[in-house]
């Protein structure tokens, strides 16, 4: 086993990867820029480097991270997500000094980066993907192309960028006309966003739910999967809400599991990985992608199943082989998972930075919270505006909704607005409660917006205080001071 | 007579009434709302009220009046609570015991008239937490308390239409006798009918004669009298009262008032048991209980007890209301004119003289006093409220016994008139009673989302209606600062800012309870700075003040 790993991230999965290290005895080394130099992953390290002035632009510097590896002594280097985690030079350059990359092999990450190829991987294995195009050509011949595929397929047809991922590099179209404008807004967005102006059709799927399941691999063959995910609370292609396992007919459970085996296994897939699903209203799935790194929404799996998945992605990356069979496998009860953001849900869910003067977590039973924020923690405006992953665990749905709702409401956050009303309101909302929702929820469910905001009662009275002390008088009790 | 014959407000309207007219005894009604309007210029804080309120439901009042009069319009001013809200609390604090509001007829709860479409919507509004309901019009104008009365027993609640009384030449029996007929005619025998003394005027024997009198004619009507005690004459007034068989009678816990208010509840009941009478279910435990409890209160209200102390038998002549004595003080003080108080009372005298005699009390209390106040200040009738303008004008209603001399129509109809219309012809177009057009409460309703920015409470639109400023005030204060009526009264009328280490400590709605500790203040320019330990959480504010508000340097 490793003796010190370097962790290429920030954060709350930083943290979360420094966790596991610290019960396998390992050091850890954290990375940071200057602009990040109160970060909470900085104080759970055993080391810490600072990689550059930042923001951001440091965390996605290779050279520098790979340096700060080899400086430190770390043997291994673990990516977290976002960042380098998908990048495969990231393995290369590091194998290429010496460290061990704890994640898939690069060819498997340059494999299924590329939507082109990770379908055709797909469809040689016989898994269902959604109908395409393979990538157009510029100009009129890619138009006619793609008004081709229309007609043959119907509308909407989302455009999407080769290099893209992550729910970034996708368009929609829903008429002809349409879909001209967004070839052409595709292909610069993928141009500057990915270096890459590369772009495919896809059908889209109408009110698709998102179901994914997570494998695990090691260098040995074995290829075994930890259960499924629903994921199709997003707002923008990006997930809000994750649950584990999906509500589904269990032979219909049965076979995605197995194509996500398959899927591994045609992509020889080594460590980690996540095979996503759309499934249709009458239950017809189809393969979306595979993501090569832990994802956020983790944490749902190792509530049902009890495993630790970065545990297992260290233990393979040493060498080790599954630390379990698919036998040893047992899902047991509900877990759901939610992003608590410093964002403002009201004002399109804008970041909401600043100051955070009071945080209070709740606790008990069933409840696991991922955090990245303390109290006096000033969150910057350069990263993500994760705050805490609150992670609940129930014996079934009813009461995992339950335990979710009470944890909520055990959250006092001040300083910064958060994602928690917002997220009050739809573990209250019928639809949520029936377990009625695809893709669109989000969308569909406007009003759930259109809550409250209210400062905790004591902490408005408290104002009033201030106010009746800083002029020596209460101006709302007496007449003549009156406004 | 035992706890069990007590009124309570699971009986209905009927059956209280039932009780009233064949039951032995007389019952008591607590008047803290007219205690807090008459000796503390309204500002009993809600926190007092529910400190109180056990022993109070204990007792056995036939009802506490806690709502009405003025407060409504001083809970959004000075006590920043929402009068709805008041009435929730107490509702739940006292569950056995009726609560009671007085209103000014068609002038609600306010100083003017309102729309009959607005009396109904607050009539239906308040009634779902008021059980009893007094009522009175200052010029005795039955057909301004028509819409309110029937609202009131539309709603299925106690009804108290009142005379307001008053003493001198024209108040005879016989026209209050003639003016309960009307009222009788109005709305049925199946109500109370009270006699407002509201100045606390007249002798006992005088009181005997009128309930004699009104006991004659309606031998099956049940009387409330209601009493200031001014004079400090209030309880042999009561006495007489009862023993010609007044069922009800208004009081205040010894522990508070003691000037301009109500007569003491204890005394009143030694006196009476002397004389042979009891109330049904009444405690005396509990009564002195809230007594003890009110005397310790008091000292955090004392900056609003009246600068003059003690009884004032000088109210046979000047009539001013109790209700309208600390407030008017108040005024005075403000205006520099405490020590010219008694040139005031004497031009009061005049002033009521020579507007017939009317009863002092609001909204006449106010018209009354601040003509006295201008006419003292500017020379007799030189500067004219508008609102005398509209009692001269005769739109509260006809003058009852005769109308003021010419000239004062003169200097006060023509007061400021552009157009050169002579007062004569003022009257003859603009004068007399209205009807007034019914608002369009769905357009105000839209107009108040707009300002809230959000869709209002029917609640809020009522009090939007009545005072549309102040409740929006209000509304905006609630949404900053949320239920300070939790906070005690020292801490809400505190004056010199808090030391370093200070500790409040209150409880929540729930009774959990709070602590906020003053950690420390420091003035940065025009800021300053209030460190608080907020339940153990460390909090700064920053308040932006002018250089002459600061409390510190």
């Amino acid at each position: 086993m490793f003796k010190k790993i370097l962790i290429a991230n920030r954060g709350e999965i930083a943290i979360r990867i420094i966790r596991s290290a610290q019960e396998l005895g390992i050091k850890t080394v954290a990375v940071y820029e200057e602009t990040d130099k109160t970060a909470m992953h900085i104080i759970k390290s055993d080391e810490a480097v600072c990689i550059g002035a930042g923001p951001r632009k440091d965390y996605l510097n290779i050279d520098r991270i790979v340096q700060a590896a080899k400086k430190s002594g770390a043997e291994a280097v673990h990516p977290g997500y976002g960042f380098l985690a998908e990048n495969p030079l990231f393995p290369k350059k590091c194998s290429e000094a010496g460290l061990v990359f704890i994640g898939p092999p690069m060819s498997v990450i340059d494999d299924m980066g590329s939507k082109v190829i990770a379908r055709r991987i797909m469809e040689q294995a016989g898994i269902p993907v959604i109908p395409g195009h393979p990538p157009l050509p510029p100009g009129a011949e890619g138009e006619q192309q793609a008004r081709a595929f229309a007609e043959q397929h119907g509308f909407p047809i989302m455009v999407k960028a080769v290099a893209g991922g992550g729910g970034r590099g996708i368009r929609m179209a829903d008429s002809l006309g349409n879909l001209m404008k967004c070839l052409n807004m595709a292909r610069s967005e993928a141009r500057t966003a990915f270096g890459d102006d590369a772009i495919y059709l896809e059908k889209a799927l109408q009110r698709p739910r998102h179901v994914e399941v997570q494998i695990v691999a090691d260098g040995y063959g074995n290829v075994i999967h930890l259960g499924t995910r629903n994921c199709s609370i997003q707002r923008r292609h990006q997930k809000m809400i994750e649950i584990a396992p999906a509500n589904l007919a269990p032979d219909l459970i049965e076979r995605l599991c197995r194509d996500a085996v398959a899927a591994a296994r045609a992509a020889r897939y080594v460590n980690l990985g996540t095979v996503e699903f759309l499934l249709d209203e009458t239950d017809r799935y189809y393969f979306l992608e595979v993501n090569t790194r832990i994802q956020v929404e983790h944490t749902v799996t190792e509530m049902i199943t009890g495993l630790d998945l970065v545990r297992e992605q260290i233990r393979i990356a040493a060498g080790d082989p599954l630390s379990v069979g698919q036998d040893q496998v047992q899902l047991r009860g509900v877990a759901i998972e939610l992003r608590i953001n410093a964002e403002d849900p009201k004002n399109g869910f804008a970041g909401s930075p600043g100051l955070v003067q009071i945080y209070q977590s709740p606790g008990g039973h069933g409840i696991r919270l991922d955090g990245a924020v303390y109290q006096g923690y000033e969150i910057p405006q350069f990263y993500d505006s994760m705050v805490v992953k609150l992670t609940v665990y129930g014996f079934n749905w009813n009461e995992a909704v339950d335990r979710l709702r009470r944890a909520l409401d055990g959250f006092n956050i001040i300083g910064i607005k958060t994602t928690i009303p917002y997220y009050k309101e739809i573990v209250s909302d019928p639809d949520f409660i029936e377990q009625r929702f695809d893709t669109s929820y989000v969308d569909s469910h406007q009003h759930l917006l259109n809550y409250r905001e209210e400062a905790p009662e004591l902490e408005r009275i408290a104002r009033l205080l201030a106010e009746i002390n800083a002029r020596g008088r209460n101006p709302y009790a007496e007449p003549f001071a009156a406004g | 007579m035992n706890a069990s014959d007590r009124i309570t407000p699971q009986l209905a309207a009927a059956a209280i009434l039932e009780r009233l007219r064949t039951g032995p005894g007389y019952f008591l009604t607590n008047n803290e709302r007219d205690v807090s309007q008459s000796d503390f210029k309204g500002r009993i804080m809600p926190a007092t009220s529910l400190k109180a309120a056990p022993e109070r439901d204990d007792t056995g009042y036939f009802a506490v009046e806690i709502s009405g009069g003025a407060s409504i319009h001083v809970d959004l001013l000075y006590k920043q609570i929402d009068p709805f809200e008041r009435l929730r609390l107490l509702r739940r604090a006292m569950p056995n015991t009726l609560l009671q509001t007085v209103c000014r007829g068609r002038n609600l709860f306010g100083y003017r008239p309102y729309p009959d479409n607005v009396l109904r919507f607050a009539v239906e509004l308040f009634a779902r937490y008021v059980d009893v309901w007094r009522i009175y019009d200052f010029l005795n104008h039955v057909p301004n308390l028509k819409v309110v009365g029937e609202a009131v027993q539309q709603a299925g609640k106690l009804l108290i239409p009142s005379l307001c009384f008053s003493t001198g030449p024209d108040h005879t029996d016989a026209f209050y006798v003639s003016k309960a007929a009307e009222i009788v005619d109005a709305f049925g025998e199946d109500i109370i009918l009270g006699i407002k003394n509201h100045s606390g005027v007249g002798s006992p024997r005088r009181i005997r004669d009128l309930v004699r009198a009104l006991k004659t004619v309606f031998p099956r009507l049940i009387l409330a009298y209601h009493g200031h005690n001014t004079d400090g004459n209030d309880l042999a007034r009561m006495v007489a009262a009862v023993e010609e068989g007044v069922k009800i009678v208004e009081v205040a816990d010894h522990g508070y008032g003691g000037m301009y208010s109500q007569a003491p509840a204890l005394s009143l009941i030694q006196t009476l048991h002397d004389y042979g009478y009891q109330s049904p279910g009444l405690k005396i435990r509990p009564l002195v209980e809230a007594s003890d409890l009110l005397r310790r209160e008091r000292r955090h209200y004392q900056q609003f007890e009246t600068p003059f102390r003690g009884f004032d038998p000088t109210v046979k002549r000047h009539k001013l209301t109790g209700g309208a004595a600390s407030i008017t003080f108040e005024q005075a003080e403000k205006l520099n004119l405490l020590e010219r108080s008694h040139e005031v009372f004497s031009e009061l005298v005049e002033v009521n003289r020579e507007m017939g005699n009317i009863w002092s009390v609001t909204p006449g209390s106010q018209i009354l006093w601040t003509t006295a106040l201008n006419n003292v200040i500017h020379g007799r009738y030189e500067n004219p409220s508008d609102d005398l303008k509209r009692l001269l004008l005769g739109r509260y209603g006809p003058f009852p016994f005769r109308e003021p001399q010419q000239w004062i129509y003169e200097k006060v109809l023509q007061h400021r008139r552009t157009d050169g219309k002579k007062w004569y012809q003022i009257l003859t177009d603009e004068g007399g009673w209205k009807e007034l057009p019914d608002e369009d409460l769905p357009n105000r309703r839209g107009e108040l989302a707009t300002r809230l920015g959000r869709p209002p409470t029917d609640e809020q639109l009522c009090l939007y209606l009545q005072f549309p400023r102040d409740a929006l005030d209000y509304f905006r204060f609630q949404e900053k600062f949320g239920k300070t009526w939790l906070l005690p009264p020292e801490i809400w009328f505190r004056r010199g800012g808090f030391e370093d280490g200070q500790r409040i400590t209150f409880a929540d709605e729930d009774g959990k309870t709070h602590h906020i500790d003053v950690i420390s203040t420091h003035r940065k320019g025009n800021q300053v700075e209030t460190s608080l330990l907020v339940d153990y959480h460390f909090q700064t504010y920053s308040t932006p003040v002018e250089p002459k508000d600061a409390c510190r340097p």
